[in-house]
């Protein structure tokens, strides 16, 4: 069975990768290069080999992606340094990024964003975590965790239509279903700018959280046994045990669950654009939200580039916080 | 794609080898990469003054078109319809159709990057035509010019019903017209009269007038129904609420909401420009004057009689909630009639509902010394041309706008999925004449008299503010106002708000 | 022995968290399924049964919830009036081929980054996850600039394309991973015997074959569940399913039936999707930071 399904795999799988191989090798460093060193630390890499070989094959993933990263890049600075209103584009001496700083809605956007994410993360991992240990080991683990996988794989968008139709104050069940156990006034979850969050809050919870579920599972299955029995010989509640070795075992996936959760939010706001749009009364408008009402409704290309400018660049400084908790994650060959 | 896989593999075979297949199967797929570009072309056959009529609407036949229109009635009825005009000019169009805020998106890209992607343009009057107006072709060259076909009624003021040209056409400089009007949206009054004349006495009991709704019916007798069905619905009656606002999160509609209200009382506007032609530079706002305060106020006391979840209703989901019976009175746009006398879709269809005009203006509220009127808006939906297009580019999408505004078209898309005309002479065929009244199969029709004959008249008719920040500006009043309808602020607060963000936007500070 | 002793320990603090919790995880599983649950039944309700809800408190009355003569007409509307085999077909061939692309790509430079080391590595690495991570929100109006040079608007190689630009960062840094768990000894061991280091290359393909798979299908499921480049970049000529769901809210009916039927012709597929490759998903969705 495996030897046909490598054969399959080879013929059809990689051909077309092997085609573009064939046509980016240079001929002469595969077979002018001795290759007698053996690579034995760290295993993986080939010291003696001809470096220009692996930057061929290197090239085109790299020239696609500067080609869809560079020059948007520089675009945005270009013009977030400049009023570009109705046909014109006129440098304007830093004023996009300076009339932020007194724009209420730039300022709460940062601040609703916070929130959201907050809120989202502590739910999530709260409800995450207290999942995956009590499913843990459990007989029905599999099925459970099946079913859990669902709402991950539902579009955003398709999500926040189901969900603005489930609190839909005129004939959505969720709404009938909050207001029949007394946790809801007349007024629909969305209808109120104190409520209106938290109806953000619960979609993100319904899709994500098992992804924190996921997780920790994985994390779980790393904790020392052996460790935790022989807590337990000497005394220590379940609890305790769970405090004191499991927490801080799982505390590295966790902590990158944080952080990939933290960002998406600010890379998805498909469901809030169909939920509330930012409503009602700007409850809702985190910056990503703002953003794209700057750049696609007000059309205010500067000022949209300068928060698309901010945002990016937070968000790159978050990944380099993730990239460093990757590397303790799995410390570097070598 | 996965046709292979998935017949083959699922059943058989375990879920590694599945995924080998997969990505054999993908990369097949990946090599032939699939072009469905769009574009306009242009072929010409070039005609004269004295040509027949035939050869001016034939002289670009073979050329292909894209019109980016809104999920309206009319771009639906058109797109069904294309061939007769594909046999009449042999023009190809390709119609596509979004919601309005990415119609709105995509135009706005196409226009502000010089292409012409989109030829032919749905120029809904604020939201596209207020930012984008520079971007588009002045028509007037062409309503003339003898080498183009003409509709024989024109173009003129007087072919249209009052106020619609300007509406749509008329931004900022006067002699250019930028769009024709292709469809409309008027706002009026729409309530369920079974409801109405069964709570009559009720009403009368407490109120001492009789519960119903006319052209004299004003803002304060909205506020005195909303209050009275909700108390009774509170009380356990079988009975829905009373009213409801479109404070949802459709900016434009929110705005046009509150601006009807104000204007109603006193003709208050939000700025002291030209209500035709609007300003680049608008100058200070009146939001922050006593009338504001105090209309705003009103705004509020009625807001909290109304549905509960006000808040939520864009002017989709009010129209649904009125659709499901949960209240008995809407300001809604006539266009929505078609879906409410429909049986299959709607608990008010049947005879339970009646159309009016706008509710009026109330004397004693007004402070500003104004007049109190029927306030009534629109959205007017015109056609207009991508100005960065070629000349012959142009004057072949001059044809199709033409011939989408012609009376003809526009009777069929009437007759069809029930559209909302905006020539005069729709109105004079005597099928439409009789549509007018019950039983009806042009369910629109049952509010072409408060609408064409009262509401978009002077002086109960608002066109503005046409402001190249007109989107923004939507946008901050919508969060102002919800933010006051919510108890986050006053009244009072809420205009200081919008007047201090205003004055910031337009430069006026 | 040790662990009977330590069943001893566990008193009522354990019981009650073991009833906990079978209690929260049959809570949270109808929490989990009950909204795709109502999307699957009102796919099949006409608008005026989809409306039909209890008065509140009424909690017997939650049987009009089952109380509709099981319509599939909204699912033959979408598929015969409203060209959703059109949709779905734009819908497989962006996902499918963007991450079919990514994947040929990132594998090559995946293996490479995986052989060499040279000095910036590191830098180039983390250039390469920072363009994954950038919001989608904030590249979308200089990218659709570049394609609307490039004449890519609205054209299924545009949106492909679109979704490189998050499916070939992600499939680079995963496949990373798995490139570096195959030692070069193997590729060594074949040229000593005479290969060519590309036939070397494929000998040790059959080794991450399963993965590449596994990651060509979390990119289809990325790149399937967009919505914001479909909308922008993919107008017109590209439409895909979520941007064609979204545009069945209509200005004078929300098409609700048929918003629910095409929520489950998008999402039905992805799910499945989701089960074959739920080894991987963890790792795949923590970006390989975490494995199972």
């Amino acid at each position: 069975m495996s030897n046909s399904s490598t054969t399959i795999d080879r013929q059809k799988g990689f051909a077309g990768g092997a085609e573009l191989f064939r046509v980016r090798q240079i001929p002469d460093s595969v077979e002018s290069k001795p290759v007698s060193h053996v690579a034995a630390d760290p295993p993986s890499v080939n010291p003696a080999a001809s470096k220009a070989y692996y930057f061929w094959l290197m090239m085109p993933a790299i020239i696609v992606l500067a080609f869809i990263s560079i020059y948007p890049f520089f675009w945005m600075i270009y013009m977030s340094l400049h009023d570009v209103d109705i046909g014109k584009v006129e440098w304007n001496n830093f004023e996009n990024f300076t009339k932020l700083a007194s724009d209420t809605r730039f300022l709460m956007g940062w601040w609703l964003l916070i929130q959201y994410s907050v809120m989202c993360l502590t739910l999530q991992l709260i409800i995450g975590v207290f999942l995956a240990v009590a499913l843990n080991g459990s007989r029905w683990e599999k099925v459970l965790v099946t079913t859990l996988l669902m709402p991950m794989m539902v579009a955003p968008l398709v999500a926040g239509m189901v969900w603005y139709f489930l609190y839909n104050g005129t004939f959505g069940w969720y709404h009938w279903l909050f207001q029949s156990l007394g946790i809801l006034g007349a007024k629909s979850i969305l209808a109120s700018a104190d409520t209106a969050m938290l109806g953000l809050v619960l979609v993100d919870v319904w899709q994500w959280t098992p992804l924190i579920t996921l997780i920790t599972l994985a994390g779980l299955k790393r904790v020392p046994q052996d460790q935790l029995e022989a807590n337990m010989v000497d005394g220590a509640s379940p609890l305790r045990n769970f405090v004191s070795v499991t927490l801080p075992n799982l505390y590295p996936v966790l902590l990158i669950a944080i952080m990939l959760r933290f960002m998406d939010n600010f890379r998805f706001i498909d469901s809030i654009l169909v939920l509330t749009g930012g409503g009602p009364g700007n409850a809702t408008k985190i910056l990503p939200v703002y953003l794209f009402e700057v750049s696609f409704k007000f059309f205010k290309l500067g000022r949209g580039a300068a928060i698309a400018l901010i945002l990016l660049i937070v968000t790159i400084i978050l990944g380099m916080l993730l990239v460093r908790i990757f590397d303790r994650q799995q410390p570097k060959k070598a | 794609m996965f046709s292979i896989p998935k017949n083959a593999a699922y059943q058989r075979i375990n879920r590694r080898k599945f995924l080998e297949l997969g990505g054999g199967a993908a990369t097949a797929l990946g090599a032939g990469g699939l072009t469905l570009g769009l574009g306009s072309t242009i072929t010409r056959s070039r005609v004269q003054a004295a040509s027949t009529d035939d050869a001016k609407w034939k002289q670009y036949a073979g050329s292909k078109l894209v019109f980016m229109s809104e999920n309206t009635p009319p771009s639906f009825a058109i797109r069904d319809n294309i061939k007769a005009f594909t046999d009449k000019t042999g023009i190809e169009v390709t119609i596509l159709t979004d919601d309005l805020p990415v119609v709105q998106q995509k135009v706005g890209i196409d226009l502000r990057g010089g292409k012409a992607d989109y030829v032919l343009n749905y120029v809904q009057d604020k939201p596209i035509g207020s930012p984008f107006a520079d971007f588009y072709a002045d028509m007037t060259p062409m309503f003339g010019d003898e080498t183009l076909p003409q509709d024989p009624e024109g173009y003129g003021d007087e072919a249209w019903f009052p106020n619609f040209l300007s509406a749509c056409g008329r931004f900022y400089q006067k002699g250019k017209i930028i769009a024709l009007p292709y469809d409309a949206a008027i706002a009026c009054t729409f309530y369920r009269q079974d409801l109405f004349e069964a709570n009559s006495k009720d009403f009368e009991a407490e109120y001492g007038y009789r519960l119903e709704f006319n052209k004299d019916s004003t803002w304060q007798n909205v506020i005195d129904m909303a209050a009275f069905f909700k108390k009774a619905k509170e009380a356990g009656k079988d009975v829905p609420y009373g009213y409801a606002q479109h404070q949802g999160s459709f900016a434009w509609t929110t705005q046009l909401d509150i601006q009807r209200f104000l204007f109603a009382n006193g003709r208050w506007m939000d700025w002291n420009i030209d209500d035709v032609y609007g300003s680049k530079e608008p100058g200070k706002t009146n939001w922050g004057d006593e009338s504001s305060i105090a209309m705003l106020g009103k705004f509020k006391e009625l807001a909290d009689v109304c549905h509960p979840d006000n808040l939520a209703n864009g002017t989709l989901e009010l129209n649904t909630v009125y659709q499901s019976g949960n209240i008995a009175m809407q300001t809604q746009y006539h266009e929505f009639a078609a879906s409410i006398e429909d049986e299959k879709t709607s608990r008010a269809a049947g005879g339970k509902t009646a159309y009016a005009p706008c509710p009026k203006g109330d004397p004693k509220w007004i402070k500003n010394g104004g007049e109190a009127v029927n306030g009534t808006n629109c959205g007017i939906g015109g056609i207009g041309i991508n100005g960065n297009a070629s000349d012959d580019l142009k004057r072949a999408a001059y044809i199709f706008a033409i011939w989408s505004v012609s009376q003809e078209n526009q009777y069929n898309v009437l007759k069809g999925l029930g559209g909302t005309p905006t020539r005069k002479s729709v109105l004079e065929r005597e099928d439409v004449k009789k549509a007018q009244q019950r039983p009806t199969h042009m369910p629109n029709a049952l509010t072409f008299d408060p609408v064409y004959n009262f509401g978009i008249k002077d002086p109960n008719f608002v066109l503005g503010p046409k402001i190249p920040n007109g989107n923004e500006y939507h946008s901050i009043l919508a969060a102002e106002v919800q933010k006051c309808l919510s108890n986050e602020q006053s009244p009072e607060e809420a205009a200081k708000s919008i007047q201090t963000q205003l004055d910031e936007l337009n430069g006026a500070g | 022995m040790a662990s009977r002793e330590v069943i001893q320990y566990e008193g009522w603090p354990s019981k009650v968290f073991k009833w906990f919790s079978v209690v929260f995880i049959a809570f949270y599983m109808v929490w989990t399924v009950l909204p795709l649950f109502v999307m699957f039944m009102s796919s099949f309700k006409d608008l005026l049964e989809a409306f039909q809800i209890p008065p509140v408190g009424d909690w017997a009355g939650v049987t009009v919830f089952f109380n509709f003569t099981p319509t599939t007409k909204h699912y033959y509307e979408l598929f015969a009036n409203l060209g959703f085999s059109t949709y779905l077909f734009n819908s497989l061939v962006a996902a499918g081929g963007s991450a079919v692309v990514s994947v040929v790509l990132g594998s090559m430079c995946a293996y490479s980054l995986s052989r060499i080391e040279f000095r910036g590595k590191s830098d180039l690495f983390f250039w390469i996850i920072s363009t994954r991570m950038a919001p989608v929100v904030a590249v979308l109006v200089p990218l659709y600039w570049i394609f609307r040079e490039l004449n890519l608007v609205g054209t299924l190689p545009g949106l492909i394309l679109a979704y490189t630009t998050f499916n070939l960062p992600f499939a680079i840094w995963i496949l990373k991973g798995f490139f570096d768990n195959v030692p070069y000894a193997i590729e060594e061991a074949q040229m000593v015997d005479g290969a060519t280091r590309l036939q070397a290359l494929r000998a040790i393909l059959p080794l991450v074959a399963p993965g590449i798979g596994a990651f060509i299908v979390l990119c289809i499921l990325f790149a399937w569940n967009d919505y914001l480049f479909a909308a922008i970049i993919g107008s017109g000529g590209a439409k895909t399913l979520p941007a064609a769901t979204r545009e069945l809210v209509q200005p004078q009916n929300i098409q609700w039936g048929q918003i629910m039927a095409a929520g489950v012709v998008t999402a039905l597929p992805m799910m499945f999707l989701g089960l074959i490759i739920r080894k991987y998903l963890v790792t795949g969705l923590t970006m390989g930071a975490v494995k199972e």
